[in-house]
């Protein structure tokens, strides 16, 4: 990162773009709590969290997605989206072994409402099945269903696009907006399929070298030299 | 052999089988369940059995055993004295307390580490305290031994029949520890563990405090082969440095789970009697074929027959599916 700053509405699908090696996936890290900044500050809601651990930014309400899914592979598809909500009385092991009753009313409950999130991603006919069989995009949409199961204000979501057939895509950019429509979720998004993040994504922010170089509506995005410079090269 | 006889040797048998579905169970929750790689788990054999030995054995006539030295003459303080054999039952909670005391130890410094930094860390620590107890001798009388460890309830029954009473013993300790792993793998915290096992990174950003998960099942597996450790002693009532061998109190009870079926803990217990089944049934082969090596040899097929036809070992893990669409339970 050299000196990235940048600021991100609630309520907005941001599309983060910029050639491979800009940092848009180091900077998801950062943000997330993958990898700890060396300076700096990362604020969430009025909060700094910079350096703070994943577990401890989703606490807060921030959910990310990876470049290449990360699936739980021998745990079902329902099982990894009932993972996530958190807390869950029955990941404390006294509750688990002493109020059993508590446990599987909660479970009933979180378990309704992974059907419902992958009902919402169109992946119900695969609730059983093992994750690590599902397709690459049927992933992504897996990854997107968890997300949504965390009930989160901020979600960072990487390349949600690639390696998925256009159909499926068309799902997945139904998902987000639904998500942010309907649920008023905040997201970030990176993305190199350009249709994708012009039709989808208000502000676009674009980034190269670890740095901001612009920021504003897909039009003045798409017409900034800057931004012509740094994914075509400069002209001598 | 006579009916007797084979029933005897049969109880017998099946108490050593026991005892070691007890550290497959513990093993399970490390690996099947967590996928931490410890292959030191004579370590925790031995320190669950050289406690629950050093809590219950009286210091024998110095007439009759000269030098012998060992610090483990608690149960002579008389404060327990209720008839009763309460100190096996101290015993046992002391090896599991101390089992889990060094897991925590040992967790807390390596867990956030890769997988084989805890391999090497387990390795290690199972060595040491094996060089613990044979070089100082004021502990466990070192390279001697620790014998006349006593029988729970021995008192109450014949010699003879004295097996038959120590299964049931083994058996309830087996169950027991079974439902409370088992109830705690199909609870949200084995599901959390299996995620930790399946993607470490995609489980902290599911929100999972990895650590702390991991940390716990570390613990726990460490407390049941204390354990087992325990209830070894008092069935073997000998113990020395020697017992703690790594092939048959490490590689043994990993090629018990491999073959029942890691991350089923049903496997973990079968496999352990099978395997045990197969150790102690080949004794009686002739000739060459009873010997050691070949008998390891024999669990080596067993294992490569088992990971040809059954990857995921004979019952495998089991896939957890939603209520609703078929109405099995999570």
């Amino acid at each position: 990162m050299d000196h990235c700053s940048m600021e991100v509405a609630p309520g907005a699908i941001t599309g983060l773009i910029g050639p491979n090696g800009a940092g848009k996936t180091t900077l998801f890290n950062l943000v997330s709590g993958a990898v700890s900044p060396s300076g700096g500050q990362i604020v969430l809601g009025g909060r700094r969290i910079d350096g703070m651990k994943m577990h401890q930014t989703f606490e807060l309400g921030l959910m990310r997605t990876f470049q290449i899914p990360r699936e739980m592979k021998r745990m079902t598809v329902l099982e990894n989206l009932m993972l996530v909500p958190a807390p869950q009385i029955g990941e404390s092991i006294w509750k688990a072994w002493l109020t059993p009753w508590r446990v599987a009313r909660e479970e009933r409950r979180i378990e309704s409402k992974a059907l419902e999130a992958l009902d919402f991603v169109k992946l119900s006919h695969l609730t059983n099945e093992y994750a690590g069989n599902l397709s690459t995009g049927q992933k992504k949409l897996l990854e997107l269903a968890r997300t949504l199961m965390a009930d989160p204000k901020l979600v960072l979501l990487d390349e949600p696009a690639a390696g998925v057939n256009r159909t499926l895509l068309r799902d997945i950019s139904a998902s987000i907006l639904l998500a942010s429509v309907e649920r008023g979720v905040t997201f970030i998004i990176i993305e190199h399929d350009m249709h994708l993040v012009m039709r989808l994504c208000d502000p676009i922010i674009v980034m190269a070298n670890g740095a901001v170089i612009a920021k504003g509506t897909p039009t003045q995005v798409q017409e900034d030299p800057r931004v012509l410079e740094a994914y075509l090269g400069s002209r001598r | 052999m006579d009916v007797i006889g084979v029933i005897s040797y049969s109880a017998g048998f099946a108490i050593m089988a026991g005892i070691y579905g007890v550290f497959a169970l513990g093993l399970n929750v490390h690996w099947g369940s967590t996928g931490l790689f410890n292959i030191g788990i004579a370590g925790f054999f031995a320190l669950g059995a050289y406690t629950a030995a050093l809590m219950t054995t009286q210091t024998p006539d110095p007439a009759l055993f000269e030098d012998f030295k060992f610090g483990g003459n608690w149960s002579e303080l008389g404060f327990l004295d209720l008839g009763i054999d309460l100190w096996f039952f101290l015993g046992l909670g002391a090896a599991s307390i101390v089992c889990g005391v060094i897991a925590l130890a040992i967790g807390y410094v390596t867990l956030r580490l890769r997988d084989d930094y805890l391999a090497i860390a387990t390795l290690g620590i199972a060595e040491t305290v094996r060089l613990f107890f044979l070089n100082e001798k004021w502990v466990a009388n070192g390279s001697k031994g620790l014998y006349r460890i006593p029988k729970f309830l021995g008192d109450w029954i014949s010699p003879e029949n004295y097996d038959y009473l120590y299964l049931v013993v083994v058996l309830v300790v087996l169950a027991a520890l079974y439902a409370a792993v088992e109830r705690a793998a199909k609870s949200p915290w084995g599901r959390v563990l299996r995620a930790i096992r399946e993607d470490e990174t995609a489980a902290e950003a599911s929100g999972k405090n990895v650590f702390n998960f991991k940390l716990q099942a570390f613990i726990m597996g460490a407390i049941i082969m204390g354990i087992g450790g325990a209830l070894f002693a008092h069935n073997v009532r000998f113990l020395s440095p020697l017992t703690f061998d790594p092939l048959l109190a490490t590689f043994i009870i990993w090629a018990m789970l491999m073959v029942g079926g890691s991350g089923n803990n049903k496997g973990a217990i079968l496999g352990a009697f099978l395997v045990w089944g197969i150790w102690s049934g080949t004794q009686f082969l002739p000739g060459v074929f009873s010997d050691p090596n070949f008998r390891f040899f024999m669990i080596g097929v067993l294992i490569v027959a088992v990971i040809l036809i059954r990857p995921g070992g004979i019952l495998g893990e089991e896939r957890k599916v939603a209520r609703s669409a078929d109405g099995a339970r999570i």
